[in-house]
C-alpha cells in the first residue's frame, strides 16, 4: 500500500489501473469519466472480489434519446418493449414511460402548467438515462443485483440476483425503474442489447439510440429516496475522502 | 389480478347501478362465441334487454365491450364499442352501437376486463372506479352539471395521471339522444352519453396496471406486427399517396396521404419538417394529417403532431394550436379531433367568409370543438349541422319557435360566419334549452316527432345526406354504388362501415383494384370504378357481405374499422396485395387458439346476424325488406337528370337495387321476400337460441309466418 487516502479493494483497484497516482496526487478520487471507464474496462471493479460492494460502473455505450416535438403518443414503444422482450402487452411494465405523460405531462393532473393531450399537447417521453458513477439504482441495491450489460454497458438488473425490495425504485431520481408484481422482480431499460426495440417502434422518428453522454445534470430529477447500504457507503468514502482529509467518521453531517 | 388468456383480459365486469352490486363473469364461458366488443353488445340486448324497452328506461344496458386484440401491440387496436338500445332511431328506438377510440379500451384491459356493463340506475350521480380489482360507485354531485374535461381532471386527480376516464358532458346528463361519452380529449361514441345520464353516471375511471399475455411465439408475434406495419396506408387504408412521389407509382390526390416532404408540423416547437422516405415504417406517423386533409392547408401551418387510439401508428386525430382563438374567444389555443369531430363547428355554417378552408373557418372549428367535445354534443355524422341549416335555411325554424327564443339568437352573426355565435348555440342546445334545444338535440328524429316534419322530405333532399330511420348515408353510393347502398340498408343508426370504402378510396387505379378484387372476392367485377357503376352482380353482393362481417369482426376485436381491412397496400413489389388473412393471424397469436380466416370470418358473421336477429325482434316485425332495409329517394335521381350507369353519376336505379337486396339476401341465407334469416342459417351460425327465441314470437320466416306479420 501507498501513501493514499484509504486502503482497500478500490485503491487497490486503482493502483492495478496506474491510476494510484491520481489517488496520492489529489487527496481524494475525482474520477474523470474516461478514467472511470478505463478502470471499469480493465475490470478493475470487478477486482474487488465476490463479497466487496459493487459500486463504480463503466459508462454504457449507448442510451436512448427523445424528441417530444416529435411524439404523438401512440405508446408503440412501450408496447414494443414488453412484447417482444416478455411477450406480454403491459405499459406498467415497459422501461420506456410514455402513458404516465400523455394526458397530463410530468406535473401530473394537478401540477402546472399542463402538458400532454389536456395541456399543450406535448408528450415528454419517460426514459432511463443509465446514468454514470455513482447510479442511483445500482447503488441503493442492497443485492447488488443491477449490473453492466456486456453488450452495451446498460445498467441492468440480473433477476436471479433481485429479492424485490423495490430500493431501486425508491433510489432512481427519473422513476424509471419497473416492478413486476407477478415476479415480484424489479425491471428497467437495458437497451435491448443493442437493438432498442422502442427505436424501432416508434411510427414519427421520436427516438434514437446513440452514443452515451451524461444527461443526469441537465434533467430535472425527482427528490429520490437516497438509500445507500453501509458497505457501499464505505466503499463510497474510501474514494471520496471529505475534503481536508476529514477522517469519515468525524465528518460533519449535513444538514437534511 | 389473474393470468390473461392470451389477448383477452379474461373477465367482464357487470356493475348493477341500482344496487350496487358488482360482479364478474368469465369471458370466454359466457361470450366466446361472438368475440367482444358489438358481439357482447348485442349478446347482452338479445338475452337481458326485453323489446320495448326504452333507451332511457333502467332496463336498458350500456355495454362498453373490447377485444382480443386491443391493449396490444397491434396497429389500430383502440377500439371500444358502446351498445345499447339506442335513442336517435326513428320511429322507435332500436339497438345501436357507438364506438370510441383513445386510451380506454386498452386501459379496461390492464385492469382485467374485455368488457363492462351497466344495468339500472343510480339514484343520485355518480362515478364507477375501477382499478384493477376493486371497483365502486363515487359520488358525482360535484361533477354534475360540468364539462367532460373537468370531470377528467378532477378525477385523474383521485385516479393518477394515466387513467382514462369516460365521462358524459350536460347533454348526456340532459338525456339528449346527441350526446356522447368521451375520453382522452376527443375519442367519442355517439348516441349513448344520454343512456349513461340515464343512468346517474357521470363517468367511468379505469386505472389498470396488469398485462395481456401473447400467447403465441414471441418472434413470430413481432415478425407478424412488422408485416401488418408494412401493409398500412395513410388514414382510411389509402395507400397511394396524395401527391406525387419517387418513391410511388401512382398517386391520387383524394388520397389521404397528405404528408408531402416538405411539409411540417408548423406549430411543434421547433417545427418538425417532414423528410426522408414516405415509405419508411418509423415515419407512418407523419403520412396523415386530418386537419390538412379536412381543414385545408393552412391548417399545417397550425398542426401541433397527430394523435390517436392506443398503439395506432396512423393518428387521425391532429393537435391543432391556434393563439387567435385563446386572444378572441379566451378558449384553450390547443384542440384536437378527426373528421366530422375536426368539422363540428364550421358545419353549422351556411357560409364562411374566406371560404370553408379558410381562416374564420379553422377558428370556427376550434371553437365547435372546445365545446362540443366539453359539453357531450354528438352531430350524428353531421346531420345535426346539415339538418340546421336547412332549417334556418328555409324559415323553419323562424316559423316554428317562439318569437323571442328567435330573437335571443344573434342570426347576424351567425349569417356573418362569426365563430361567436357557437358560444350561444352549441351550450344552448347540449343543455337543451329553449325549444331549438329541446328539438334539436333528439337528433333529425326530433324534428318528425316534435315538429311534425316530414321524412319524405328529408328522404328527397339531396343536401342533407338523410339516409334512413333517422341516420344519415355512411360511405353509400357516392363511395361505392351499390355495396355501398347495401350496407347503408343494414344498421338501425348510420352505417359506420369502412370495410368496402377503404378499397375502392384506396386511391389505386381501377385496373389494379380489379386485379386485387378478382383474387378476394372472386371476379374483377366485384368493383366498380367510383361514379362509374355497373349494373348489380353477385360479386358486389359477396364483397357487401364480407364488409359487414369484417366491420363486425373489427368492432368485437377492438381493431378499428376505419383503417381495416388491410386487403390493399403501398407494397408495389407485392402488387399491391394486402392481407386477407391478417385479422385471423393476429387472433390466433395473440390468444393461442388457432383460428383460420373463414372461422374468424364465421364469427364476424354470426355477430351481424345477432344484430340481425335482434332488430327482427324489437321492430316485432319479418318484414325487414319493406319496413327497414329502406334506401332514400334522392338516391334514384341525379340532379342533372343523369342516367344510371352512366359515367359520372352516383344515381342508383330502383329495380337495379332491388336486384342487388335480393342478390345480398341470398349470399346471406335470409329469406329474400322478407329479408329475414333463416332458421337454416341461424343454425350455421349456431344461433339456434336466437331462432327459438324468433319461434316463439313468430318471427322466423317459413312456416307460414308471411313478411309483413
Ligand atoms: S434506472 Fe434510474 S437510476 Fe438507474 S440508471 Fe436508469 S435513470 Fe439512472
Ligand atoms: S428490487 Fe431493486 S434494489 Fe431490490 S434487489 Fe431487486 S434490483 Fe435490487
Ligand atoms: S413510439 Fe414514438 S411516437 Fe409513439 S409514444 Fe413512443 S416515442 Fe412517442
Amino acid at each position: 500500500m501507498k501513501r493514499f487516502c484509504g486502503t482497500g479493494p478500490i485503491v487497490e483497484a486503482a493502483d492495478r489501473c496506474g491510476l494510484g497516482g491520481e489517488l496520492s496526487r489529489r487527496g481524494f478520487l475525482v474520477f474523470s469519466a474516461g478514467a472511470l471507464a478505463s478502470m471499469a474496462a480493465l475490470g478493475a471493479a470487478r477486482v474487488w472480489g465476490a463479497g466487496a460492494p459493487l459500486v463504480i460502473l463503466e459508462n454504457p455505450q449507448g442510451l436512448l434519446f427523445a424528441d417530444p416535438a416529435r411524439c404523438v403518443g401512440c405508446q408503440r414503444c412501450e408496447l414494443a418493449c414488453t412484447e417482444f422482450n416478455d411477450a406480454v402487452a403491459a405499459p406498467s411494465l415497459s422501461r420506456i414511460k410514455i402513458s404516465r405523460n400523455l394526458n397530463f405531462g410530468p406535473a401530473g393532473p394537478s401540477g402546472a402548467p399542463l402538458l400532454g393531450a389536456y395541456g399543450n399537447g406535448l408528450v415528454v417521453q419517460g426514459l432511463c438515462r443509465q446514468c454514470p458513477h455513482p447510479v442511483p439504482c445500482a447503488t441503493a441495491c442492497p443485492q447488488d443485483a443491477i449490473v453492466e450489460d456486456k453488450a452495451t454497458g446498460a445498467r441492468v438488473v440480473d433477476e436471479a440476483r433481485c429479492v424485490g425490495c423495490r430500493l431501486c425504485q425508491r433510489a432512481c431520481p427519473y422513476a424509471m425503474m419497473v416492478f413486476d408484481e407477478g415476479k415480484g422482480k424489479a425491471s428497467k431499460c437495458f437497451l435491448c442489447q443493442g437493438r432498442p426495440r422502442c427505436v424501432e417502434a416508434c411510427p414519427a422518428q421520436a427516438l434514437r439510440y446513440a452514443p452515451w453522454r451524461d444527461l443526469t445534470r441537465e434533467s430535472p430529477a425527482l427528490a429520490a429516496v437516497s438509500v445507500i447500504p453501509p458497505e457501499k457507503a464505505g466503499a463510497c468514502a474510501e474514494c471520496h475522502v471529505p475534503a481536508r482529509n476529514t477522517p469519515v467518521k468525524e465528518r460533519p453531517r449535513s444538514g437534511s | 389480478m389473474t393470468q390473461s388468456p392470451g389477448g383477452f383480459a379474461g373477465r367482464v365486469l357487470r356493475v348493477d347501478l341500482s344496487s350496487g352490486k358488482v360482479s364478474r363473469e368469465d369471458t370466454a364461458e359466457k361470450y366466446g362465441d361472438v368475440l367482444g366488443g358489438t358481439g357482447i353488445g348485442y349478446r347482452v340486448l338479445f338475452d337481458e334487454v326485453p323489446a320495448g324497452t326504452g333507451p332511457f328506461d333502467p332496463a336498458n344496458k350500456l355495454v362498453f365491450a373490447t377485444g382480443a386484440l386491443a391493449g396490444t401491440g397491434v396497429p389500430c387496436n383502440g377500439r371500444t364499442a358502446v351498445t345499447a338500445v339506442f335513442p336517435t332511431v326513428w320511429p322507435a328506438p332500436l339497438a345501436g352501437s357507438g364506438h370510441m377510440g383513445g386510451q380506454f379500451a386498452a386501459k379496461l384491459k390492464y385492469a382485467g376486463y374485455d368488457a363492462l356493463i351497466l344495468e339500472g340506475r343510480a339514484d343520485k350521480p355518480v362515478w364507477l372506479f375501477i382499478r384493477d380489482g376493486r371497483v365502486e360507485l363515487r359520488d358525482a354531485s360535484r361533477l354534475w352539471g360540468g364539462g367532460i374535461r373537468r370531470a377528467t381532471l378532477e378525477i385523474s386527480q383521485e385516479m393518477g395521471p394515466d387513467c382514462v376516464v369516460a365521462a358524459i358532458g350536460q347533454a348526456g346528463e340532459r338525456l339528449a339522444p346527441l350526446a356522447i361519452v368521451a375520453n382522452s380529449v376527443s375519442h367519442s361514441a355517439g348516441g349513448v352519453g344520454g343512456v349513461m345520464g340515464s343512468k346517474n353516471l357521470k363517468a367511468v375511471g379505469v386505472q389498470g396496471s396488469g398485462s395481456l399475455r401473447i400467447a403465441g411465439p414471441r418472434d413470430e408475434w413481432e415478425r407478424l406486427i412488422k408485416h401488418h406495419l408494412s401493409l398500412l396506408g395513410a388514414n382510411n387504408q389509402h395507400v397511394v399517396p396524395a401527391f406525387p412521389s419517387p418513391e410511388s407509382e401512382y398517386y391520387n390526390p383524394g388520397s389521404r396521404w397528405v404528408g408531402e416532404p416538405g411539409r411540417r408540423w408548423g406549430a411543434a416547437d421547433p417545427p418538425v419538417e417532414i423528410t426522408g422516405s414516405i415509405l419508411d415504417l418509423n415515419r407512418i406517423a407523419y403520412r396523415s394529417n386530418s386537419a390538412a386533409f379536412f381543414l385545408g392547408e393552412q391548417a399545417w401551418r397550425h398542426t401541433v403532431r397527430g394523435n390517436g387510439c392506443t398503439a395506432c401508428p396512423i393518428r387521425c386525430h391532429t393537435v391543432v394550436k391556434m393563439p387567435s382563438v385563446a386572444a378572441k374567444y379566451g378558449i384553450k389555443e390547443v384542440g384536437q379531433n378527426t373528421c366530422v369531430g375536426l368539422v363540428f363547428g364550421r358545419a353549422f355554417f351556411r357560409n364562411m367568409p374566406g371560404g370553408n378552408k379558410g381562416l374564420g373557418s379553422l377558428e370556427a372549428c376550434m371553437v365547435g370543438m372546445h365545446l362540443a367535445d366539453d359539453y357531450g354534443l354528438w352531430c350524428n355524422y353531421g346531420q345535426l349541422q346539415r339538418d340546421f341549416v336547412k332549417l334556418y335555411s328555409d324559415g323553419t325554424l323562424k316559423a316554428r319557435l317562439p318569437a323571442k327564443e328567435y330573437a335571443s339568437y344573434d342570426w347576424d352573426k351567425y349569417d356573418a360566419g362569426d365563430p361567436a355565435f357557437l358560444f350561444d348555440l352549441i351550450p344552448r342546445l347540449s343543455e337543451r334549452q329553449g325549444e331549438l334545444g329541446q328539438v334539436m338535440s333528439q337528433g333529425t328524429a326530433g324534428l318528425f316527432r316534435h315538429w311534425g316534419l316530414k321524412e319524405e322530405d328529408w328522404k328527397r333532399d339531396h343536401s342533407t345526406l338523410y339516409w334512413k330511420m333517422g341516420h344519415p348515408k355512411h360511405h353509400a353510393n357516392e363511395d361505392d354504388g351499390q355495396c355501398g347502398v347495401l350496407i347503408n340498408t343494414q344498421y338501425n343508426r348510420d352505417a359506420q362501415c369502412h370495410s368496402h370504402t377503404n378499397f375502392v378510396r384506396n386511391g389505386l387505379p381501377i385496373e389494379e383494384q380489379k386485379r386485387l378484387a378478382g383474387g378476394i372476392w372472386g371476379s374483377p367485377d366485384s368493383v366498380d370504378a367510383v361514379g362509374d357503376y355497373r349494373p348489380m352482380n353477385v360479386h358486389k353482393a359477396r364483397r357487401a357481405r364480407w364488409s359487414l362481417v369484417r366491420k363486425e369482426l373489427h368492432d368485437s376485436l377492438g381493431l378499428c374499422n376505419w383503417m381495416g381491412p388491410w386487403v390493399a397496400s403501398p407494397l408495389k413489389e407485392q402488387g399491391y396485395r394486402g392481407d386477407d388473412s391478417l385479422e385471423s393471424k393476429l387472433f390466433s397469436l395473440a390468444t393461442g387458439r388457432a383460428t383460420s380466416r373463414e372461422e374468424l370470418d364465421l364469427m364476424g358473421e354470426r355477430i351481424f346476424t345477432l344484430h340481425r336477429a335482434l332488430t327482427i325482434r324489437d321492430m316485432g316485425t319479418l318484414a325487414m325488406r319493406e319496413k327497414h332495409d329502406l334506401t332514400p329517394d334522392w338516391l334514384y335521381e341525379d340532379k342533372h337528370g343523369q342516367q344510371p350507369f352512366t359515367q359520372g353519376t352516383i344515381r342508383m336505379d330502383r329495380a337495379d337495387i332491388a336486384t342487388a337486396l335480393d342478390m345480398f339476401y341470398g349470399v346471406m341465407g335470409w329469406d329474400k321476400a322478407s329479408g329475414a334469416p333463416t332458421r337454416e342459417t341461424y343454425a350455421r351460425l349456431g344461433l339456434d337460441g336466437a331462432a327459438s327465441a324468433l319461434e316463439r314470437l313468430n318471427l322466423l320466416p317459413g312456416d307460414g309466418n308471411e313478411p309483413g306479420k
